[in-house]
């Protein structure tokens, strides 16, 4: 029947399975019609690997073949053999879930995606079943990125759940995702994803044509892409956002950026990104505007803290004593007085130390790291002030700056931050306040200098732009950002549509008008008052 | 803009006090007024080639050879200046901040970042003058601060030391402005109506001046007439005086933010020779040029270094040729660029 009904009303292009990638490119193996050539192929391709498991049904006529270690048992037994044992068709090549195709390379790709494959003697036939395993993370909150309020689920190492995500968060049918396949040998799956008609299609073209020329044997985790397509990676600073949470993803993805997905790892990259979207936490949003925007400039200020304080503190110290006040003078002098090493030294020391707690404190279980986060801060700090090794203001400055570069909401510019601090040590320890002001002359320049797929990366201070500033240094209430960034170069501007307007309306008491039937909740009285009103 | 705040700020109310006495910013006022006129004329010139920068100008009116002889008379103007405000930026902070450090080391940071800047290209130094320009509001605040404690008696009699004496002192002031050639060489350079660039230059012209009026005025009100005469930086002196209840020394702070204005009129300098350099010798890429050019006036400025007397005469030769150069040259362009427009127009009437 149904050949007839396509004979008939269908259209006669052949249709076939939407596939993630383009398939022409592909290598062809034809199959042949002797099970025992087909089989000899595909052990060969895959060098005699002991977990490919052949089964053979039907007295040696047919096999299935698949790799133990991606199927699930039980899911083969559900799919292959319970429609058989039940009666519902007589033979496994005409289950009707299958896929079925003549080429035995395409074998190959399904056979390592976890499909299994049958095939008969004396047909050319192969029949593919989805029995893939998968083992899969619930999608809890990342641990480096934790809100106080706001949504606490994050990514997984399963690129379809993240995309699931996503989706859930946008139901769009502009939201677009493409499949890449990178690493010549891993095949590891990318996707990009972005809102069509918001994002910048050059910046999408552009990203898409940096992935297609990386030429690598394996893409192990979005640090990889991230390397092969950033536009400088000599700078210290990240160029791109890198972050666990749907929610901050979502966000930039609806401000016109595009968003890049790893198979097996949570970490998403977001392109292009300025450097102040790195002080941008979700929890801002969530937060009243002004406290909000407190929290922003505490950030912010922090930046300042965790690369300029030492810096500032041993120039002081070093070269310019008479920058303290008066009565400042004495204690600072006394606590510096009995220490054997310059200054620039004890920085040198305080901070190792500290970097050398934390990297200490990631690598070992949960319960010691505390322990050497205790030891290392507080019996090691009290120590060498008392040993006369480092002042203890010295202790009080680094510890400051530590706390403030982890301040920063992203993991990368944190680390950026304090591997700034020693060259702006140098600088002040050699050339005073001098030395710091060119030190920082310098990171402006540089910042000013960066570019992040084609978008400034210090915007909107450098271009300034004083429009777009309400989401850096300040948040000003969420019905005010009604225009996008133009950082993101978004081809649609306007975010959000006059959404206060009942404000006005009460005081001028006009009624609601109905757009759209979206505002299906007004009241009758409402629309009662404003058909008299239009009378 | 950031160019014409440079160097000069610091001990201009000291060089113009020496001549005009407490009307020194009366001088200001009459330099600035002058400048204004020539301003105009810059425009004039530039607005009748707005596709071409300076030296592609000095091309087209002086015909090739003589107007590449020009433009090379201006690359070394340009890579003087830039010399002398290396001297200046190292006497005074080896004056003020670091004593002991030797002259290479504080010439080659200050090269070394605004080579950096320079080779960034236009686009991006603008952006960077921009987000600096916001320091220019914090040393306002800075002065601010003294006015507590100053006399608007110093500054009577008004009038006092006589009109020859005011005229005298308005050469030293026009010095302090000679920033604004810029706007004849990156006229081209900026998009946008050549009225409303107008409109930006005169803008900046009357920022820098109310801006140097203003620190001129602070400080001849906050010095009598007596002490002025002894203090080089009177601005600087004046700072140090007072303490903010955080911080003692204000001028440190003052110096800190001022190495960020020398910095960016020297990019500037260097990169308004490098283009002219990329011009006369027809060469593409401006890294190598500029870096060239550092190195030159690298040595230029070793050769001279804390040498106080040497300093002073070439900072005179300097001031000389750039009243020349900036001054009198565009009054000197103005009717041979309108002749030769004019001319180039019949030619093209009767083609």
């Amino acid at each position: 029947m149904g050949f007839w009904k396509r004979l008939f009303f269908g259209d006669h292009t052949k249709l076939e399975d939407r596939q993630p990638n383009d398939t022409k490119k592909e290598p062809k193996q034809p199959s042949s019609a002797k099970l025992s050539a087909n089989i000899d192929y595909l052990m060969n391709e895959f060098n005699r690997t002991s977990d490919l498991k052949i089964r053979i049904l039907k007295k040696g006529n047919a096999a299935l073949l698949y790799f133990e270690s991606l199927v699930d048992q039980e899911k083969v037994q559900e799919a292959i053999f319970k429609p058989i044992e039940l009666g519902d068709v007589e033979d496994i090549s005409n289950l009707p879930h299958s896929k079925e195709t003549l080429n035995l390379e395409e074998a190959i790709t399904t056979l390592l995606r976890g499909h299994a494959i049958y095939m008969e003697d004396g047909s050319r036939k192969i029949s593919q079943f989805k029995v893939t395993s998968s083992f899969n993370r619930s999608p809890e909150e990342p641990a480096n990125e934790k809100v106080v309020r706001g949504s606490h689920d994050g990514f997984v190492e399963n690129m379809m759940i993240n995309i699931n995500l996503i989706r859930k968060r946008i139901e769009n049918r502009d939201l677009n995702v493409k499949y890449f396949k990178l690493g010549k040998k891993t095949n590891t799956n990318v996707a990009v994803i972005y809102l069509d008609g918001v994002a910048d299609p050059e910046i999408v073209q552009q990203i898409e044509t940096r992935m297609k020329d990386i030429s690598a044997d394996m893409i192990h985790s979005p640090g990889y892409v991230e390397e092969f397509i950033e536009d400088q990676t000599f700078s210290p600073f990240p160029q791109m956002l890198n972050t666990e949470r749907p929610d901050r993803a979502v966000a930039n993805l609806m401000e016109g950026r595009v968003a890049i997905l790893t198979e097996g790892s949570p970490t998403t990259l977001i392109a292009p990104s300025t450097f102040f979207m790195f002080y941008q936490a979700s929890d801002d949003y969530n937060m009243r505007w002004y406290t909000g925007t407190f929290v922003r400039l505490i950030r912010l200020a922090s930046f300042i803290i965790a690369i300029g304080l030492p810096a500032f503190y041993i120039a002081v110290v070093g070269f310019h004593f008479e920058v303290i006040p008066d009565d400042l003078v004495i204690p600072v002098k006394s606590s510096i007085n009995e220490i054997a090493y310059p200054p620039i030294m004890e920085a040198f020391v305080m901070v190792v130390i500290i970097e050398l707690i934390r990297e200490a404190g990631i690598r070992l279980p949960q319960p010691i790291g505390q322990t050497i986060g205790i030891v290392g801060g507080l019996v090691i700090g009290d120590a060498v002030v008392r040993a006369g090794l480092v002042s203890n203001l010295m202790v009080i400055v680094v510890a400051l700056t530590a706390i403030a570069s982890f301040v920063v909401p992203s993991n990368e510019l944190s680390t950026t931050l304090r591997l700034l601090t020693f060259p702006l040590i140098i600088l002040a320890g050699t050339l005073g306040f001098v030395g710091i002001v060119f030190g920082f002359l310098f990171i402006l320049i540089h910042l000013s200098r960066l570019e992040s797929f084609g978008v400034p990366y210090f915007s909107p201070v450098s271009p300034l732009r004083i429009k777009d500033l309400k989401d850096t240094f300040i948040r000003v209430p969420l019905y005010k950002m009604n225009e996008r960034p133009k950082d993101s170069h978004a081809i649609q501007t306007e975010a959000v549509g006059p959404s206060r307007e009942w404000k006005k309306r009460e005081k001028t008491g006009k009624p609601q008008t109905i757009e759209s039937g979206t505002n299906q909740t007004t009241g009758g009285d409402q629309s009662v008052s404003s058909d008299s009103s239009s009378e | 803009m950031q160019t014409q705040i440079g160097v000069g700020i610091l001990s201009l109310p000291y060089e113009l006090h020496l001549k005009a006495k407490q009307d020194g910013w009366i001088s200001l006022v009459i330099g600035a007024a002058i400048l204004t006129i020539v301003l105009f004329v810059l425009w004039g010139i530039a607005k009748q080639f707005p596709e071409k920068d300076f030296f592609q100008i000095n091309d087209v009116i002086f015909t090739k050879w003589p107007g590449r002889a020009i433009s090379l008379f201006y690359v070394l103007y340009f890579m003087a200046v830039s010399v002398l405000i290396v001297l200046l930026f190292t006497r005074l902070i080896s004056l003020w901040v670091l004593p002991n450090t030797p002259f290479w080391i504080l010439a080659f940071l200050l090269i070394f970042v605004c080579l950096y800047l320079a080779n960034a290209g236009l686009l991006i130094i603008a952006r960077f003058y921009t987000m600096v320009s916001f320091l220019l509001l914090l040393l306002i605040v800075l002065t601010i601060y003294s006015l507590q404690e100053i006399h608007l008696m110093y500054l009577l009699p008004v009038g006092e030391s006589g009109l020859g004496k005011i005229m005298s002192g308005v050469p030293e002031a026009m010095m302090s402005f000679l920033g604004f050639f810029v706007s004849l060489v990156f006229f081209s350079k900026v998009e946008g109506k050549s009225k409303d660039k107008l409109k930006i230059m005169l803008a900046a012209h009357l920022f820098v001046l109310v801006y140097y009026l203003f620190t001129v005025a602070v400080t001849y009100m906050f010095f009598s007439t007596e002490e002025l005469r002894l203090v080089p930086e009177p601005l600087l002196y004046m700072l140090k005086s007072f303490e903010l209840p955080i911080v003692a020394r204000v001028d440190l702070f003052f110096v800190s933010i001022w190495v960020v204005s020398v910095a960016t009129s020297f990019t500037t300098y260097i990169y308004m020779a490098g283009l002219g350099v990329k011009h006369i010798f027809n060469k593409k890429s401006s890294p190598i040029i500029h870096f060239i050019l550092c190195l030159l006036i690298f040595v230029g400025a070793t050769l001279i270094g804390y040498d106080m007397g040497k300093m002073n005469r070439f900072g005179e030769i300097i001031v000389g040729i750039g009243l020349g150069a900036t001054v009198a040259f565009p009054f000197l362009m103005f009717p041979i660029v309108w002749l030769v427009k004019r001319m180039k127009g019949k030619g093209a009437g009767q083609a």
